[in-house]
């Protein structure tokens, strides 16, 4: 359901398929950019450390969820995805590549990666594929641990904070500029791209694969596109990731990983850009707010603290449960939803 | 419903206001991620000292106050943890696993937070690699020489022992296993065979099986309880005679219950003491904890608290207490007796191994039994390997 406000007459076709039609809808993304780049002056480094971390997890999602909600094709190797570009951007920073170009480098690693594990796609569906793509994560895994001498194997692999002209990147405040232009970045791309000719064709090819090849999108070529694309930024998200936390070990790009950014889309929305980004909020969101939940229970009532923090991981469960039950179809549309409430108030229809 | 959300509320406000002027210490623990099967006594050790220490004068006159956060085993959420502890202004933090210790390294060290974490990889025991991390326990490879050194020291036939390898593949696992296998070489061991049997393996009998073709006299194991225990019962059930030698979180009390009888005549190595161990400290954990005995874990969780506390009050004997001057602090840490709870300690500006002496225990008969300190040579060149 799309709504527009009433008297938004478009006089071109360019302005119809404007990202943002409205004045109000700009006026409404300003400010929250305003607010959002205010942040870093009043919020402590814990509340900073966060939003970092929401917005890699934001990349991370985006990426998958072009991929696997937009293109169908189920990846159950995304961290690992994640894992190259950070170990590809890390590298290339520690020969003295300065970082844009680092961390390019590493999404065209992770890029190439990811569509070599992507070529069984043409043969593979759904829960095949899903398996297939699982190899991946397992064979990566085993080369981050093995080949010492690029990754660093078990010991892990040091990289400095990012520096850009000789200016540091080395706090929570100013990272968090950084990581919010790629991040805009990567979700301005991902939006355009659904809007185009292989945006299309990835809808296709998600909806019916037969109908797609019959209308003439070549089936293969598009797969490994999407895999490509995908893993491109799923590499930008490992290399801000290796660039923010300074230390990379194969420990952090394990199927947990993987498994988190599936639990994004589906809880955010599948296919749905805005329902990657708020995934990404809850799901990293989720356990800080349990912890804050228990340990402030802890302060008034230690007996039911511990009993509730063995719990925590339950109720993390129980929610994505809930979430799937109620709202299969994720954030997106509970947005979606409040926003015509709005729209219709108070008339119901 | 909104009954619950204010309630939520409230509760989110009490933890914000709960503020004090006590040193601050972040307790970075596994309460209910994979490893908190032991994460949870470590960290009942480390509460269980600052409460006593808080009961018995603080650092000097000042209480400590500990910020638990479970983490999970997560390493996005240890940061965000690690993120919460600095702004909460700590001025040190206990951590716990491997991952999260490595991913913080460079961050505390920016910060100047010194950290005593249960992660015991060799790396980060070198300050030029990690200026700011502090173990109460050598390090997984010292561990392993001190164990290969006290089983070719009570080798008595006059052919030279065969030794195999069991671990994961997985960081933790495959870490040590070089300059274990140096160091066997030294020593006069035939190395036979490894094996890789994972951390939730339910069986091993196909890498046991190829291991009994070569008749390993002993077997390393560096895993996790269980992982260990399926790998000794399935040794039983093979028939194997071979003794096997379980790193640090390879064995402890839970060890009886999970292989049973086949546990009985291995050893294990551990960096403190067992509950009950006839040492000046065990009085203060048995009154702590009311006599109820408690695990291997839980005493090295006490003795790490214990040592970063000793640091604190040597701090504030030399000044104010902040993270810097708490680790130049315990670098002039020398051989700090943790009232007999583990061996002594000393740690030095270039070296922060705490000593290189390991616990050899004993299974028997349902019981660990404690057999000998072995201790090896603070040698320069095994310092991170």
């Amino acid at each position: 359901m799309s709504m527009h406000k009433c008297g938004l007459f478009y006089t071109t076709y360019a302005r119809e398929d404007g990202l943002f039609p409205s004045k109000f809808q700009k006026t409404c993304l300003a400010l929250f950019f305003a607010v959002l780049l205010a942040c870093p002056q009043f919020l402590d480094s814990y509340v900073m450390s966060i939003l970092n971390l929401i917005l890699i997890a934001v990349i991370g999602a985006v990426s998958l969820n072009l991929l696997t909600g937009v293109c169908g094709q189920m990846s159950l190797g995304h961290g690992a995805f994640v894992g190259v570009g950070a170990y590809g951007a890390a590298v290339l920073s520690n020969l003295g590549i300065p970082f844009f170009l680092a961390l390019l480098g590493g999404g065209a690693v992770a890029a190439m990666i990811g569509m070599v594990f992507g070529i069984p796609s043409l043969r593979l569906k759904g829960i095949y594929l899903a398996i297939s793509t699982l190899a991946a994560q397992l064979i990566l895994e085993y080369v981050f641990l093995h080949a010492g001498s690029l990754t660093g194997g078990a010991n892990g692999l040091p990289v400095d904070a990012p520096e850009i002209m000789g200016y540091s990147f080395d706090t929570d405040s100013k990272i968090f500029y950084l990581i919010l232009l790629v991040t805009v970045l990567c979700v301005l791309v991902v939006t355009n791209v659904i809007r185009t000719r292989p945006g299309r064709a990835f809808v296709a090819i998600r909806d019916y694969h037969q109908s797609a090849e019959n209308v003439g999108v070549n089936l293969f070529a598009f797969k490994l596109q999407a895999f490509g694309l995908s893993s491109f930024l799923a590499g930008i998200a490992g290399g801000l990731w290796a660039h923010y936390t300074m230390y990379i070990t194969p420990e952090q790009f394990s199927m947990g990983l993987s498994i988190s950014y599936l639990a994004m889309i589906i809880i955010g929305g599948m296919g749905s850009v805005l329902g990657s980004i708020f995934g990404a909020i809850f799901i990293t969101l989720l356990p800080e707010m349990l912890n804050l939940l228990t340990t402030s229970l802890g302060g008034i009532a230690p007996d039911l603290s511990a009993i509730i923090v063995p719990m925590k991981e339950g109720v993390f469960g129980l929610m994505l449960v809930l979430f799937l039950i109620f709202e299969p179809e994720g954030l997106a549309r509970k947005w979606r939803l409040t926003k015509a409430y709005w729209k219709l108030f108070p008339f119901a229809y | 419903m909104k009954k619950l959300l204010v309630l939520t509320v409230l509760a989110l406000v009490a933890s914000i206001s709960t503020a004090s002027a006590a040193y601050k210490v972040g307790l970075l623990s596994d309460l209910t991620g994979p490893t908190s099967s032991v994460g949870a006594p470590y960290a009942d050790g480390i509460k269980a000292y600052v409460a006593w220490l808080n009961d018995n004068g603080g650092i000097a006159g000042e209480p400590v106050e500990l910020i638990q956060v479970d983490y999970a085993y997560n390493v996005q959420q240890a940061l965000a943890a690690y993120k919460r502890f600095t702004s909460s202004g700590i001025v040190a933090m206990q951590g716990w696993g491997t991952g999260d210790t490595e991913a913080l390294v460079k961050f505390v060290a920016k910060d100047h937070i010194p950290v005593f974490s249960a992660s015991y990889s060799a790396h980060l025991m070198d300050p030029a690699k990690a200026p700011y991390n502090f173990t109460a326990a050598p390090d997984y490879s010292t561990q392993g020489r001190a164990g290969l050194k006290y089983l070719r020291e009570s080798w008595k036939e006059a052919r030279a022992p065969k030794l195999a390898f069991v671990f994961p593949d997985n960081p933790y696992g495959s870490v040590p296993i070089p300059a274990m296998k140096e160091f066997a070489t030294e020593l006069g061991f035939e190395i036979v065979g490894q094996e890789n049997v994972d951390l939730k393996a339910i069986d091993a009998t196909p890498q046991l099986l190829s291991l009994k073709k070569v008749e390993p006299d002993f077997v390393w194991t560096g895993g996790t309880t269980p992982s260990t225990a399926v790998i000794m019962k399935d040794a039983q059930k093979l028939g194997m005679t071979c003794t096997f030698l379980t790193n640090i979180w390879s064995s402890d009390e839970n060890i009886f219950k999970l292989a049973g009888d086949a546990a009985n005549g291995h050893f294990g190595l551990q960096g403190g003491v067992i509950y009950g161990q006839d040492v000046p400290g065990m009085k203060i954990i048995r009154e702590l904890t009311k006599d109820q005995p408690q695990m291997t874990h839980y005493v090295r969780g006490f003795v790490s608290a214990m040592v970063m506390c000793e640091g604190m009050k040597m701090a504030k004997a030399g000044g104010e207490v902040t993270g810097e001057s708490i680790k130049a602090a315990l670098e002039t840490m020398r051989d700090f007796d943790p009232q007999g709870l583990a061996p002594a300690i000393s740690y030095f500006a270039d070296d922060h191994r705490p000593n290189l002496s390991v616990n050899i225990t004993a299974f028997t008969d349902g019981k660990l039994e404690f057999v000998k300190t072995e201790t090896l040579e603070r040698k320069k060149e095994w310092l991170g390997h």
